[in-house]
């Protein structure tokens, strides 16, 4: 009798032991799909994965934006190999002044749509919480993108850096490290045309004009 | 009297100093060798950096390098052209003209554009390849953006290398005993089997502000050169992975190839050597999904399993 009673008397601490592990371990919820009613009318009248139609018209706002990028780099001073690092530094800017003046009504969610970013949330999600494969330490893509957050932040903040301001339009700060973007993290977003890039800037995500050095727009809270 | 003596003493300090040093030198400086340095984390400008440049260059007397590979954060803070003078020009002006040739991969801390930036031999080109000599080819890749593009063309051209040295140079190091980063697994996950596949051979990175010679994983050699500016003393913890390690003090490291033997010289920036040895290839190896990368064999280094704190030599 005693020993049934120290069994469960072991058997509760454990599980005990067990609640505050699991209830940190816990995942954050996937976010909801979150899709607009025109989207779903249109989708209905296609036939269509609502889904495809939002990525569909993500490329189309791409495709808007690198017209304005090719109209504004027409008579830009080319970026090309040369000796003469301000050339380059005069190339960036230039083409940089040349689409703000082009865009200077453009605001954040132009491109990324809110249900734009819904969607980039729900392409990110199953990335960022997966853990590494077999043979690493297992460590999630979503941790390894924390831990270079507060490296960077300490890097900046050690050689004077400004902090990226999340603004449309915006330069990104040329004293500021540039966060490395998870391979795994872009293989499951949407490509982009050479000229634009993601990079991961705290939460958020954005698309910078590698050529302009510019934020062209940005998904608040992408990794989740 | 005292002075033609002192006289005397002067000269043989002139001419003994030099030989003295020459001593240090472990490589063979064989005619016909490949031979090459590689420096990481470099352009801060700061005397740190001039003091390693100002040892590189004084090194070539004795073992003429050809070429110098720059494994990223090559221009740290703002990029105007007074920073890539202060950050890269001025530092290297002896090597640079003396037609010495810097091919840099981009770090974190570095402006994509610096690719159009000629003394970087970058083509224009976020990564890219060269041969320098018949039998060895370098790989040149971002690690910061490691995309299904980037992947793919690496795929290709270690395919289309037959059996040249390929040797893989990038930032972020797939493997680390570094406190502030470690290994970085992500981008290991992503390019190991690449390696692999293809027997890539050496691998050089940065990024972490130390020395590390890394155990040989998967019959690849891995070093990890990023404190040829910037240091982050002590900061190597014990891991299963170090098979030498200096974070005390500013490196930079000298690679000569010679047939089937990599040899490798760490010196710090007053002339000390931190690590030396060889890597030896085994055989050829065809290409293969199915097998490990063409096995290297690490002879000639001192092993160690202490942390490099308690290393000094």
């Amino acid at each position: 009798m005693n020993v049934i009673r120290l069994f469960v008397v072991a058997g509760i601490a454990c599980a005990l032991n067990a609640l505050p592990a699991a209830a940190q371990t816990a995942a954050p919820k996937p976010p909801t799909p979150k899709i607009s009613t025109a989207t779903k009318q249109k989708a209905a009248e296609k036939n269509a994965n609502p889904d495809a139609l939002v990525l569909a018209d993500f490329q189309k706002r791409i495709d808007a934006y690198m017209a304005i990028h090719k109209e504004a780099a027409k008579d830009a001073p080319p970026l090309k190999e040369t000796n003469n690092p301000a050339e380059i530094k005069t190339a960036q800017e230039t083409l940089g002044a040349r689409i703000r003046a082009a865009r200077a009504t453009a605001k954040a969610g132009d491109i990324m749509t809110p249900e734009i970013q819904n969607k980039f949330r729900r392409l990110m999600y199953p990335v960022v919480t997966a853990p590494a494969p077999r043979g690493t330490t297992g460590r999630t893509v979503k941790a390894d993108v924390k831990e270079e957050l507060k490296e960077n932040s300490e890097e900046r903040k050690e050689e004077g850096g400004k902090p990226v301001a999340l603004k449309v339009n915006a330069t990104y700060p040329s004293d500021t490290p540039l966060p490395t973007t998870p391979p795994q993290v872009l293989m499951n977003l949407p490509k982009l045309p050479e000229q634009l890039e993601y990079r991961i800037v705290g939460k958020n995500l954005i698309i910078r004009d590698v050529e302009a050095n510019i934020i062209v727009d940005f998904v608040p809270n992408a990794i989740q | 009297m005292m002075r033609r003596s002192l006289l005397f003493v002067l000269m043989l300090l002139t001419l003994a100093v030099p030989a003295l040093l020459a001593q240090n030198l472990t490589l063979p400086v064989k005619n016909g060798s490949v031979k090459f340095a590689v420096i990481g984390d470099t352009g801060t400008g700061d005397r740190h950096q001039l003091a390693v440049a100002k040892e590189l260059a004084a090194t070539r007397a004795r073992f003429p390098f050809e070429f110098v590979v720059m494994v990223g954060d090559n221009i740290y803070g703002g990029n105007s052209a007074k920073d890539y003078d202060k950050k890269f020009a001025t530092p290297y002006k002896p090597l640079l003209d003396d037609g010495v040739k810097f091919y840099a991969a981009l770090g974190n801390h570095d402006d994509p554009s610096e690719r159009f930036y000629k003394p970087f031999n970058m083509n224009g080109e976020r990564y890219y390849s060269f041969k320098p000599a018949d039998g060895v080819r370098f790989f040149a890749m971002d690690s910061n953006y490691i995309d299904d593009a980037q992947l793919k063309w690496l795929d290709e051209q270690l395919g289309s290398s037959g059996s040249d040295w390929k040797i893989c140079f990038f930032h972020h190091p797939p493997y680390s005993s570094g406190e502030t980063h470690g290994s970085n697994e992500t981008i290991r996950t992503q390019l190991e089997p690449i390696f692999v596949k293809h027997g890539v051979n050496v691998v050089l990175t940065g990024h972490e502000h130390f020395y590390e010679r890394i155990k040989p994983q998967k019959g690849i050699a891995y070093f990890i050169t990023g404190s040829s500016a910037k240091l982050r003393e002590g900061n190597i913890t014990q891991t299963q992975l170090t098979a030498k390690g200096f974070d005390t003090g500013y490196t930079f490291m000298l690679v000569e190839i010679v047939g089937d033997d990599m040899y490798y010289q760490v010196v710090t920036d007053d002339g000390k050597t931190v690590d030396s040895g060889k890597v030896h290839r085994v055989g050829k190896v065809e290409p293969t999904p199915n097998r490990t990368a063409q096995p290297v064999v690490a002879t000639g280094g001192s092993e160690r399993k202490t942390p490099s704190k308690a290393i000094k030599q």
